[in-house]
């Protein structure tokens, strides 16, 4: 992993952020908008899913107008971390646990949000027992709040 | 006009702050759940306001979406207020001096103001247009500003970290 984080180290917009008082400060704010912005859109469908969010939309329909909003707040939250991680790379990120360990549940949660969350959301409501869009709902709500979570402790324990 | 100053040193010296903030984990645990409780009751306001202007769930009656999602921005709401207020009681006088605490205190006041604003009167009238895609102009004017004002509430307060004019 070292040439690659290497590789990030050098790239001119690492060192711009390196270099500027500002960019690297805002970059975080508007991080935390779209992190903001991305669990609320995860939050209203597994609150549905748990039978606590809105119930007179079906999960499918509650779940595709969430989508949209998931994709475009991820693209954001992707823009925005990816300046962050490159400018520190190889100073911080390269050796923090903390970084690897939001990382490797972002991954779970991602695959978990593209595969079961998904199947479950759009599933037949009829034809599911009512513990599996729970069970969905509360692994999901966890997964994605132990990312924000890890997150905003990479400050603390990198 | 008396200074606050000195109440605020009183707070800092008490025996319970200071154990806090001396502590390895006292900082990071209280800042970690003011975060998650912003993130659970703003991510939920953005939903509404979303639904508000027309951008997202444009299929479900507003009131409902509403009423279903209070309680959960309540809950989000109240564990961010009390850690919040526990950060402040631990470190009074660096909030005191930090120019983003204040500007974050207004953006707060302002976008509560805003919420009470449409509880107490645009949402009484929500029968109307309840049920469709495009709410009533007083209703998406009051998404709107709610999803500024929140979101420079957020960011203002994560430039708390920063002291740039201190």
């Amino acid at each position: 992993m070292l040439p690659f984080f290497e590789w990030c180290d050098g790239l001119a917009m690492s060192q711009a952020y390196r270099e500027s008082l500002y960019l690297f400060a805002l970059t975080q704010c508007l991080h935390l908008v779209a992190v903001t912005t991305f669990v609320g859109a995860i939050a209203i469908v597994d609150l549905r899913l748990l039978g606590w969010g809105p119930v007179r939309q079906s999960r499918a329909e509650l779940a595709r107008s969430a989508q949209r909003i998931l994709l475009w707040a991820g693209l954001a939250v992707l823009v925005t971390g990816i300046p962050q991680f490159t400018a520190n790379a190889l100073s911080s990120y390269s050796r923090s646990p903390v970084f690897a360990f939001k990382m490797a549940l972002l991954a779970v949660a991602l695959v978990f949000t593209a595969t079961v969350r998904r199947w479950v959301t759009l599933a037949d409501e009829r034809r599911l027992p009512s513990w599996v869009p729970r069970a969905v709902g509360a692994v999901s709500l966890a997964l994605w709040m132990g990312v924000t979570i890890g997150g905003r402790m990479i400050t603390f324990y990198g | 006009m008396p200074s606050i100053v000195p109440a605020l040193e009183w707070l800092e010296g008490l025996a319970w702050t200071t154990a806090i903030r001396e502590s390895a984990w006292g900082y990071p645990i209280l800042e970690t759940a003011h975060v998650a409780g912003i993130v659970a009751f703003a991510g939920l306001v953005i939903m509404m306001d979303l639904r508000l202007v027309g951008l997202a769930f444009t299929y479900a009656p507003m009131t409902q979406i509403q009423r279903r999602l209070f309680p959960w921005q309540m809950v989000g709401l109240a564990a961010s207020t009390a850690t919040g207020l526990l950060l402040c009681c631990i470190d009074p006088l660096r909030y005191y001096r930090n120019v983003f605490f204040w500007v974050k205190l207004v953006l707060f006041t302002l976008a509560g103001l805003n919420a009470l604003a449409f509880h107490l009167k645009t949402y009484r009238m929500a029968e109307r247009w309840d049920e469709d895609p495009h709410v009533a102009a007083t209703a998406r004017r009051a998404g709107a500003v709610s999803l500024v004002l929140w979101s420079a509430t957020i960011i203002s307060g994560r430039l708390i970290a920063y002291n740039w004019f201190g």
